[in-house]
């Protein structure tokens, strides 16, 4: 009989996890590669001059006859498809053109600065989720106290100050009121390879984009435990004499993963926008300052090249995220179907 | 019976109070306003006064009137925003939701794609591109980047409700499209889509003054929150911190207003359902 069960099931599906883990690089590198075509079909529709974007002001000494060689050889007489292979060769050969405003190459451009917006930002997402698991933990603990319910609406309202806004009212009072902190920048003059003195300079925007989420997942994690503690097994627990806090902690954080993954896996394209945010207020050199800049002085090599990388990185996370549902949550796997939402066709 | 729990807590009628008050006044705001936005007068960065009940900022302007007329921007443009993405949502996702499995997966996926990108990163790119700002330009570039939380939520509700009895039927005598979505569909999707659109006035008004803040939205005759904040980066050594606070506590209490009217929404929409 079981056998007969066995043979319903879809032969086709793999079942193994480094086939799924491979199925998603797959998809992966297509929304890679559909990702480069918006990009570079919405940047050409920006004005402007794409032999100037490309070889800079020397174009303007070029005679007629070198300006057509040029238009040639970056494919500019050919089909807009034409362009985008074109395009694509040089990415893939490391040249991505030349920035208007900095006038060096782009990856040397952004190689400089992409170190900067990783040490923010992976900060940044730390410090985020772990006191948002602890505080929340915390708080489902003590559900409808005072403390819970005060956390909860300090919560919701740090949620809505704009991070530019807290920015600013950080600096007022740590650097203009007290002298405690730096107003802005990664590291002071000549110390970029100081540790201690990058750690002074990341202090305030980490400690903005920290205030900006951890209220968000924070209440997030209360509330997936506050659902999880209405189940079954937590009352079993609790008549087998194990304590509150160990139950909380050992079991429902377990079973609350499968929901907040998702959750962290969507909060790497906000904490990455936020820290490109709160780089432009403190004025500290990442990509996010970049992509501003670049913006205002239409550098668009720039431009498209940081969108490129973020959505790279993004989807990079996303695949992560997948990988891990699918390692803890047998329901998220690809050839679990029957356990998600119901098939219509 | 109990009239009780039908009535709205304290906090959600503050916030409707709140927003009523904001929203009337910069409707008034050539008639409540007691000087132009733009107005330079004698007094520079002059702390609240009974001349100017906000102070001034550092070119003599007062802070009032700024505030007012920059509520009809930032209240304009992030309406016109939300509505936008909403609207684009309910097609995009009726259409995902109506149609075959793989070009809904395709939809979707295109759907992920665009959550990918930070959209502050996408509506920095598009302000780029489309140089000259307006409230209409702007609120589109938001729009256009915000629907797509939404869209999801669409079309899960689509397809539930696709299977329903009233939708075959109307399929089988000929209803078009436009029709199942006018007349099935959005009544159907509409409760579980409101909290997301309410949210999404708030996060359109802080994508705008973000932008505002960073020189690249509304141009710099135009007043906006966003910009007024922009503005008082300067106040931050004259020590005017009202220039940096009335603007700020303005624009946060406006987005918390919005926030709890959203979480009524959903409160409201809970209670509809439930079998108690």
């Amino acid at each position: 009989m079981n056998s007969r069960i066995e043979n319903q099931k879809n032969p086709g599906i793999r079942r193994s996890r480094v086939g799924a883990a491979a199925g998603g690089l797959v998809r992966g590198l297509f929304l890679l590669l559909v990702l480069s075509l918006v990009v570079f079909f919405l940047a050409r529709a920006c004005p402007g001059d794409p032999l100037r974007s490309w070889y800079g002001d020397g174009v303007d000494r070029l005679s007629a006859a070198q300006k057509e060689a040029m238009r040639r050889n970056l494919g500019l007489d050919r089909s807009l498809w034409v362009q985008y292979g074109l395009w694509l060769r040089n990415l893939f050969q490391g040249n991505l053109g030349i920035s208007l405003k900095y006038k060096r190459p782009v990856t040397a451009v952004l190689g400089s600065v992409a170190g900067n917006t990783a040490i923010l930002g992976l900060l940044a997402y730390v410090m985020t989720f772990l006191p948002a698991f602890r505080i929340g933990s915390s708080c489902a603990l003590k559900e409808g106290s005072r403390k819970d319910r005060r956390l909860s609406r300090i919560a919701v309202v740090t949620g809505n100050i704009p991070s530019f806004f807290l920015g600013l009212l950080l600096i007022l009072f740590f650097t203009v009121k007290i002298r405690l902190f730096p107003s802005g920048g990664a590291y002071s003059y000549g110390m970029a390879h100081s540790l201690p003195d990058r750690i002074w300079h990341l202090v305030l925007p980490c400690a903005v984009l920290v205030l900006e989420h951890v209220g968000y997942y924070g209440l997030m994690v209360r509330n997936l435990l506050v659902e999880e503690t209405r189940k079954d097994y937590v009352l079993l627990h609790k008549s087998q004499g194990i304590p509150r806090e160990k139950i909380l902690r050992r079991y429902c954080m377990k079973n609350i993963l499968p929901g907040m993954i998702p959750a962290m896996t969507m909060a790497v394209p906000h904490i990455l926008g936020g820290t490109y945010v709160v780089e432009m207020v403190f004025g500290y050199p990442g990509l996010g300052t970049l992509a501003f800049e670049s913006a205002l002085y239409k550098d668009f090599n720039v431009l498209m090249a940081v969108t490129l990388l973020t959505g790279a990185l993004v989807i990079f996370c996303n695949m992560l995220g997948e990988v891990l549902s699918a390692a803890i949550d047998p329901r998220m796997r690809d050839d679990a179907a029957e356990f998600r939402e119901v098939d219509y066709e | 019976m109990n009239k009780k729990k039908n009535r709205l807590g304290p906090g959600v009628r503050l916030s409707i109070i709140l927003l009523a008050v904001v929203g009337i006044a910069s409707l008034l705001a050539p008639l409540l306003a007691p000087y132009g936005p733009n107005e330079m007068g004698p007094a520079i960065n002059q702390a609240p006064s009974a001349d100017h009940l906000f102070g001034t900022d550092s070119m003599g302007r007062d802070l009032l009137s700024r505030i007012l007329y920059g509520g009809r921007a930032s209240l304009c443009i992030g309406l016109m925003a939300a509505a936008i993405s909403t609207g684009i949502a309910m097609v995009y996702g009726s259409l995902s939701g109506m149609s075959r499995r793989w070009v809904d997966r395709g939809l979707m996926g295109f759907a992920d794609l665009m959550l990918s990108v930070p959209q502050i990163l996408i509506v920095v790119f598009l302000q780029a591109i489309f140089g000259k700002s307006g409230y209409l330009s702007l609120a589109l570039s938001i729009g256009v980047t915000g629907w797509m939380a939404m869209a999801r939520i669409i079309r899960n509700e689509v397809r539930r409700i696709r299977e329903t009895d009233y939708v075959t039927a109307a399929r089988m005598m000929g209803g078009s499209f436009g029709y199942i979505l006018r007349k099935h569909l959005l009544p159907g999707f509409l409760p579980a889509v409101l909290y997301a659109a309410v949210s999404s006035i708030g996060a359109a008004m802080m994508t705008e003054a973000t932008l505002s803040f960073m020189g690249l939205g509304l141009p710099v005759a135009e007043v906006s929150w966003g910009g007024l904040l922009s503005d008082s980066r300067n106040a931050l050594l004259s020590d005017s911190w009202w220039i940096i606070l009335i603007p700020g506590i303005v624009l946060i209490g406006t987005l918390i207003a919005i926030a709890a009217l959203g979480e009524q929404v959903r409160k409201g929409n809970t209670r509809l359902h439930s079998n108690l």
